[in-house]
């Protein structure tokens, strides 16, 4: 079995590894990080704060957009162009070869990721601001929540169009990324669209979870430039974004294992 | 049942398109058995459900309704699928991949050791006649040789049962050739051969099996010598005629008339007095060349089926 998904997996990589788009999003991340450096200068004594913001933002952002990209495209094409027909009748379960992709694209996001926070940590040391190890725990948290937009992206490849996968996996992003603020939003609201909101809120994602500086936990304001969180937060959230990751893909191959391949 | 290779039975498939939810019957009650050790040709026009039955098979679709065994086992079997060597309709693969590492994978998925694959994958591409591109990336690959590099891949677990669709497709005729030397190789070796082909001259030449499919329904099965008709649709005959002669009533009564030169070429009718014909011919001076009976070819029985399965359609316009 293990043998098997890695095959898949890294077949994976090798396809991903070849898509150009993704040389273009590190050019945006390195180009973001000198944006912020920019940024900084305007702001007095704020350079520090903005750069390291700027820069947890964009492997948040652009992971999050290559996650969805990857995970709408990759197991579409292969039903598309017809590669799954020689895999899936060979002795490999369709839940294997789902997971399989989703390690595949778990690599190159993670590449990506320790890509993006390289080219972050440069900056931060070309201009003196030094790295703490709240920058490492903002980028260990930007890095689940990419995985984890990367099992809803996947969730909904298996069983829609890239077009519609994608348009579902931004929404789900979207308001993952601002669930306090929905929350609050809906507080003053009618009973029934309280109700709707907080059952929304439910089936999507707590990606804000991961996105934590320059705002309140617990009733204390943290950011990069700071202590930021606990490792027990970032445990917490990880565990979280875990857990959707399984979720997302049990019902993805449940819905791989149905499907025709005509 | 032990000495099948595949067991079919009642299979039916229907289709909902998508917007109007109108059914597409794609397979209507199919059953057949392929024996094991045998080459089966399953045959058939496009559009007939040639590879919605062999997908259905290797558990790509999901039946409507009815059962299928693979080498004694349920379809869907992962069990079946480790002795199952598939090559899909036009086959495309992972472009990027070199032919050696497409059979790398295609053995990981089988789980072979590092060693088998390595040896298997260069017996295999010598086999198909793709040593020289080994070093390219399949996006480089003719059609024919990406159907090559189908077969080869189809062979690397060494399987039991062999389930290619259109094998012969995009071949020039010496790759057709190589392919049937190889199909017949195979069932040498003991291994059951399943092809699907609307290529009639392949089959007649290689298979053991026939069966003939239109409309999603089974036409006719069996071997090419039971389904053909053995009684005598006509006398093809030979003759030279001598130098300026005529072929006179020589012709009257018979069909498909060829002549080349001092020779005549044409088809009596099956109940013709031969004897009375031959005794004419050499009273005109002619000599006989040969005198053969003419029987049904697969190719007969192929178009009456298929014109029958197209008949209630016709008959409704």
């Amino acid at each position: 079995m293990i043998g098997r998904i890695w095959a898949i997996a890294l077949n994976t990589f090798r396809e991903a590894a070849r898509i150009r788009v993704l040389y273009g999003i590190l050019v945006l991340v390195v180009g973001a990080n000198l944006l912020a450096v920019v940024l900084g200068e305007m702001v007095t004594n704020e350079q520090a704060r903005v750069a390291r913001d700027v820069g947890i933002t964009g492997i948040s952002l652009f992971g999050s957009l290559t996650a969805i990209f990857l995970g709408v495209f990759l197991l579409y094409t292969e039903v598309q162009r017809r590669t799954i027909h020689a895999i899936v009748a060979k002795p490999i379960e369709r839940w294997e070869f789902v997971v399989g992709k989703y390690l595949g694209m778990v690599l190159v996001l993670t590449v990506l990721v320790a890509l993006f926070a390289v080219a972050m940590v440069a900056m931060l040391l070309i201009q003196d601001f030094g790295v703490s190890t709240a920058v490492l725990k903002a980028v260990v948290l930007a890095w689940f929540e990419v995985l984890t937009v990367a099992a809803i992206a996947i969730f909904f490849s298996s069983f829609s169009t890239p077009f519609m996968s994608g348009i579902f996996a931004l929404a789900m992003w979207g308001f993952g990324r601002v669930t306090p603020d929905i929350e609050a939003a809906s507080r003053d609201a009618a009973p029934w669209i309280r109700t709707l909101t907080k059952i929304t809120l439910e089936i999507v994602p707590d990606l804000h979870l991961f996105a934590v500086s320059g705002r309140s936990i617990d009733g204390e304001h943290v950011s990069v430039h700071a202590d930021l969180v606990s490792w027990g937060y970032v445990a917490m959230a990880s565990l979280h974004g875990l857990g959707w990751i399984v979720g997302l893909l049990a019902f993805a191959a449940l819905l791989f294992h149905r499907r025709d391949f005509v | 049942m032990a000495d099948l290779a595949i067991d079919v039975r009642d299979l039916t498939k229907t289709y909902r398109t998508p917007l109007a939810r109108r059914k597409v019957e794609a397979l209507r009650g199919v059953t057949f058995s392929v024996e094991r050790g045998h080459i089966f040709g399953f045959v058939g026009p496009n559009g007939a459900g040639k590879t919605t039955a062999i997908r259905t098979l290797m558990g790509l679709i999901r039946p409507t309704s009815g059962s299928a065994r693979i080498l004694g086992h349920t379809i869907p079997s992962r069990e079946a699928r480790f002795k199952v060597g598939f090559l899909p309709e036009a086959p495309y693969f992972y472009d990027y991949l070199t032919v050696g590492e497409l059979l790398d994978l295609a053995g990981r998925l089988f789980g072979l050791s590092a060693s088998v694959r390595k040896q298997r994958a260069g017996q295999l591409i010598a086999r198909v006649g793709l040593e020289r591109a080994q070093s390219q990336s399949l996006k480089k690959f003719s059609k024919g040789m990406l159907q090559r590099a189908g077969l080869a891949q189809a062979l690397m677990n060494d399987p039991e049962l062999v389930v290619l669709d259109e094998p012969m497709s995009g071949l020039d005729p010496i790759g057709r050739k190589e392919v049937r030397d190889l199909i017949v190789e195979l069932r040498d070796q003991g291994k059951t051969v399943f092809f699907s082909t609307h290529i009639l001259t392949d089959v007649e030449a290689i298979t053991d099996q026939v069966a003939i499919i239109a409309r999603g329904q089974l036409q006719a099965h069996g071997t090419p010598y039971e389904l053909v008709k053995r009684t005598i649709l006509g006398i093809d005959v030979m003759i030279r005629l001598p130098a300026e002669g005529e072929p006179g009533d020589l012709t009257t009564g018979a069909d498909r008339v060829r002549r080349h030169g001092d020779e005549l070429s044409l088809t009596l009718p099956a109940d013709a007095d031969v004897d009375a014909w031959i005794a004419r011919a050499h009273a005109a001076g002619a000599k006989i060349v040969q005198v053969s009976p003419r029987h049904e070819t697969l190719e007969d029985l192929f178009l009456r089926e298929v014109a029958s399965a197209d008949a209630p359609k016709e008959a409704r316009t």
